[in-house]
């Protein structure tokens, strides 16, 4: 599983087309990753079909069919995020992290709670988007962006440098902090660290800002900041016995769920923890239990396994990226997918604590779709610049 | 591999290679792209930091597919066993309950579905939204009880609790409509009285959990029970059934029925005129019984004080027996019958025989009265009974001797049980002749010093009007199987007692006493002939083990020559009038008549005997 192979170039790229129309050019895409996103969504569908099945007995399908309507939709997103011009990516970054950041600040005014967190913007017709979803991304580009820039002329990026990805990586996680969603800011914080790494930052400023976050969270625990619902999910992980709370009943029923699915699961559609509403969320952020109970080891473990792929060939992108900005975007990609799916198999496994992280491209929700199809896409549009690149080189 | 070797700085390596690589075609062009160069600089670190970043990711991946085959490899049939045990819960279907019917069919007791609404607690006490106190609220505006109520098993501890038992379907579907946690209805039978009260003594009631605690429904519970039956069901994780989540099935077996002797309207009857005389005289209590004598089968049995069978819990203490078998009283005057049984059957006095009765009678230190001061009377055995002679009950009794009395007595059925095996059925007590006191040899013949049930007077009078043979009486007349088909009850015992003669010899002298000269005129139907006895004993007041008041009855037959029905009436303690032929001989004429009505019996037509009653000092019958 080697990221890098003796490279050949990685100049030139955003140059020209290298004699590539801009839709033949998405043949120059990592075909493994399409098929693996693909397969995952895919997986995602017929889960969150089997999850929402009894929750509805008139209209069984009709989170199914959003779902896949959403799924089409995303797939649009991300080849138009893979054939569109690299350079308009890196152009746009600006514009996009203040589009985000005043999507953050739209859902104070107008926004929609949802399970404790006020992340929602409603689009009317009982469509709604979380911003923070797409902050994410917008801080990755901008970020990149900056890196690229400034370690232009020096090698890596400097102390100045660090503290302006700081800031920048400061206020849209300030805002969700805001919105109650620690778990969108721990994902902020995993990018940010993987960004300093990748961007080349001084080996100190790593080691002292994991320090710092260390400190700041058990800080955070000891001195009772949590909110209510953050402070009984921490206790139900660490004392799971206390049952009777809904958090740790829930990580409970899910480790059921998981466990009874044995090697093969119980068959789609046919999990009883599932079809009589002992998961809760079953198919949003717990549906890796609904896989665990219905599809088994099987099922589960494709899942990880594909998602093993995802992040593998986005590393492997970042690798040959043809420019920092390629490889800053594409780690902070994999670092933000990685975390995510970390997190949230893991509290579907019972060895984290619950936190309201969807499983990327499985999971019920358009917005989280969307945003990491759309990183899916940049992935393959860097992985594109690279094949052009290599091209050119031969050439 | 990219390699690490060169890391020249890139401001002074840029200058060398630029000329080399981009011809000077373009040498105007700034450096726009320094990255190639700048990145192939600083490889080396952010290789190494990607790497460490596929190590974290691939050391995840283990970790997880390490974790997944403990919980489904390794710990997989426990989880299994965890989520069967939560969402597959095996219910009691309830067996319907056995009907109880009268004579006719009509439903003294019947079992209708209906629901108990429980919790499990451990999910409502913590519940925040909604919180135990919203749940309550909602549940009462449907149960109608108070919030307060329910808030206690909403917030009890274990998880299990009844917040209302045997409510309707209806109720019980508008309580699962509100959708709360942890709340569920269970299938149970309610039992029902559709007619109140009637017949509550003999037809008992059941307890909360649909066994039976009294009256027949106690003593046939086993046939009334049926059999539960049992499904296994998914449940939801609010401990809701699920539609069509039903595994297993076994389908209750109901229980069979019981028809009764019993006729609805002549036991409405009885009751009603019992309750009436009751209130007009100021009785504590009484007892009503109307038989058949040649079937031994009980039309009405019925008793004040009562009680309302649905509802079991809010009697009086002490009024949920029949008192009709098990409360004991001196029969006095009624049991003379029986002495005059026993003489006549031993051929030792005829119905004519002359008794010379004096005004008092001295034995074992003690003197004997008759209830209305006399001088000396010429009376004969019939006028003896007719006009309730103490004294001539003794005299009688003299000439037969007391083991010959105490083998009528008991043969009469006295003592023992009835064999109706009716729950909490008294014996009486007669004692033997050994342990009858000097006094009780003299009070036995006119019926004080014994104990006996209402039942068994009626049983010794229906002996004599079915011509002498003892029928064991009975309430339950077939099992009404759950296929729709009635399977008879055995037939009863028939026990001859006394001779055909004997009994038709009775029968005439009993209707001596509703004669004018007889003690009880106010038994006489119109156009009917009857025949019967009062009884106006001493009675034994509980509290103290002495004598207060009277207890004042009537039992009868008719038609006397053909005798189809039998009534027994007594009235415990009254004090407005308290001799049987006034208090209880009334309750007996609007009881019997009605109860012939009903029935349609037929007067026969015939003309009484005219026994005589009295007889000249030389001996020769007058009248």
């Amino acid at each position: 599983m080697a990221l890098t192979r003796p490279s050949t170039s990685t100049r030139g790229a955003s140059r020209r087309s290298a004699g590539a129309s801009r839709w033949q050019r998405l043949w120059y895409g990592d075909w493994l990753l399409w098929a693996a996103v693909l397969s995952l969504s895919a997986l995602g569908v017929l889960l969150v079909a089997a999850a929402t099945k009894p929750l509805n007995s008139t209209h069984p399908f009709s989170l199914a069919k959003h779902q896949l309507v959403f799924l089409a939709v995303g797939v649009v997103l991300a080849v138009v995020a893979a054939v569109i011009n690299y350079r308009a990516i890196r152009a746009s970054a600006p514009v996009v992290y203040l589009l985000a950041l005043l999507g953050l600040v739209a859902t104070f005014v107008v926004g929609v709670e949802v399970n404790g967190s006020r992340a929602w913007l409603s689009l009317g017709g009982g469509l709604t988007i979380e911003p923070s979803e797409f902050a994410k991304l917008a801080v990755i580009v901008l970020s990149a962006l900056i890196v690229n820039a400034r370690a232009a002329q020096r090698t890596g990026i400097g102390d100045l440098d660090v503290a302006a990805l700081l800031g920048l990586f400061a206020v849209p996680s300030g805002l969700v902090l805001l919105q109650r969603d620690l778990g969108t800011v721990l994902v902020i914080v995993v990018i940010f660290f993987g960004v300093l790494a990748v961007g080349g930052a001084a080996a100190r400023w790593l080691t002292g800002l994991t320090a710092l976050t260390i400190l700041a969270a058990v800080l955070v625990v000891k001195l009772h900041l949590l909110h209510g619902y953050q402070q009984a999910r921490l206790t139900a992980f660490l004392h799971p016995e206390s049952g009777t709370q809904t958090y740790a009943y829930n990580a409970i029923q899910a480790r059921i769920a998981i466990g009874s699915g044995g090697l093969h699961g119980t068959g789609l559609f046919h999990g009883p923890q599932i079809n009589n509403g002992y998961v809760f969320a079953a198919h949003t952020d717990f549906i890796f239990a609904t896989a665990g109970e219905e599809l088994g080891f099987i099922g589960a473990g494709l899942i990880i396994v594909l998602l093993g792929v995802v992040l593998w060939r986005g590393l492997r992108i970042a690798a040959h990226a043809p420019d920092l900005f390629g490889r800053v975007t594409a780690a902070g990609i994999v670092c933000w997918l990685a975390f995510e799916s970390f997190e949230n198999i893991g509290m579907n496994l019972g060895i984290m604590p619950i936190t309201g992280i969807p499983l990327q491209f499985v999971s019920y929700g358009g917005s989280s779709l969307f945003a990491s199809m759309l990183a899916i896409g940049l992935l393959q549009n860097i992985a594109i610049q690279t094949k052009i690149a290599a091209r050119i080189a031969r050439e | 591999m990219v390699t690490t070797t060169a890391r020249p700085r890139p401001r002074s390596a840029s200058p060398g290679r630029v000329p080399r690589r981009i011809p000077a075609a373009r040498p105007q062009r700034p450096p726009r792209l320094p990255l190639p160069r700048g990145s192939r600089l600083r490889l080396a670190a952010p290789h190494r930091r990607l790497h460490a970043i596929l190590l974290a990711v691939t050391f995840v991946v283990i970790i997880f597919a390490v974790r997944l085959v403990e919980l489904q490899g390794i710990d997989g049939r426990a989880y299994a066993r965890q989520a069967t045990a939560q969402y597959l819960h095996t219910q009691t279907l309830p067996a319907p309950r056995g009907e109880i019917v009268d004579r006719d069919g009509a439903v003294l007791a019947a079992s209708v579905d209906a629901r108990d609404i429980v919790v499990d607690p451990s999910i409502t006490k913590d519940s925040t939204d909604p919180t135990p106190q919203a749940i309550a609220a909602k549940l009462a505006r449907v149960l109608h009880v108070p919030a307060s109520r329910l808030l206690g098993p909403l917030t009890g501890s274990g998880r299990f609790a009844y917040l209302a038992r045997g409510v309707t379907p209806q109720i019980a579907a508008a309580v699962l409509a509100l959708d709360l946690p942890g709340v569920a209805a269970q299938p149970v039978m309610e039992r029902v009285y559709p007619n109140g009260d009637l017949g509550a003594q003999v037809i008992g009631f059941v307890g909360t959990d649909g066994n039976g605690l009294g009256g027949l429904e106690y003593a046939y519970n086993r046939q009334l029970v049926g059999k539960p039956g049992k499904r296994t069901v998914e449940t939801g994780s609010n401990g809701t059934v699920l539609p069509d989540g039903t595994t297993a099935l076994v389908e209750p077996i109901p229980g069979v029925g019981l028809q009764l002797t019993l006729d609805r309207d002549i036991q409405w009857k009885a009751e009603q005129a019992l309750a009436a005389q009751v209130a007009a005289t100021g009785a504590e209590g009484g007892t009503v019984i109307v038989m058949r004598p040649s079937t031994g089968e009980i039309l009405a049995m019925a008793s004040v004080p009562t009680f309302d069978p649905a509802h079991p819990e809010s009697a009086p203490p002490g009024v949920l027996g029949n008192p009709a078998v098990s409360d004991v009283f001196e029969p006095g005057s009624t049991a003379k019958v029986i002495t005059m049984a026993a003489a006549i059957d031993s051929g030792i006095l005829t119905p004519t025989s002359p008794i010379d009765v004096p005004p008092t009678l001295q034995r074992v230190g003690r003197t004997f009265h008759d209830a209305e001061p006399h001088g000396e009377e010429h009376l004969t055995l019939t006028g003896v009974l007719a006009e309730s002679s103490n004294i001539g009950a003794i005299l009688a009794s003299e000439k037969i001797g007391t083991d010959r009395l105490y083998h009528y007595l008991r043969a009469f059925g006295l003592g023992e049980p009835t064999g109706l095996h009716f729950p909490g059925e008294s014996a009486g007590m007669v004692g033997t002749p050994a342990t009858w006191s000097a006094s009780q040899r003299y009070t036995i013949p006119y019926g004080q010093g014994i104990a006996v049930t209402a039942l068994q007077v009626a049983d010794v009078y229906a002996t004599i009007a079915n011509g002498g043979v003892r029928v064991t009486p009975r309430l339950v007349k077939g099992f009404l199987q759950p296929d729709g088909t009635i399977d008879p009850a055995p037939p009863p015992d028939r026990t001859r007692v006394i001779s055909a003669a004997t009994a038709a010899a009775l029968e005439q002298m009993l209707e001596a006493v509703t004669t004018d000269q007889g003690t009880a005129p106010e038994a006489r139907i119109p156009g009917y002939r009857v025949a019967g006895k009062t009884g106006t004993a001493q009675r034994v007041e509980p509290s103290c083990g002495c004598y207060r008041g009277y207890t004042a009855s009537f039992v009868g037959f008719a038609p006397a020559d053909d005798p189809q029905l039998l009534a027994l009436v007594v009235l415990d303690n009254p004090v407005n009038g308290h001799f049987g032929g006034a208090v209880a001989a009334p309750v007996f004429r609007d009881v019997m008549s009605f109860a012939l009505e009903t029935l349609k019996i037929p007067p026969t037509g015939t003309t009484p005997p005219s026994l005589p009653l009295r007889v000249s000092p030389d001996g020769r019958p007058v009248g």
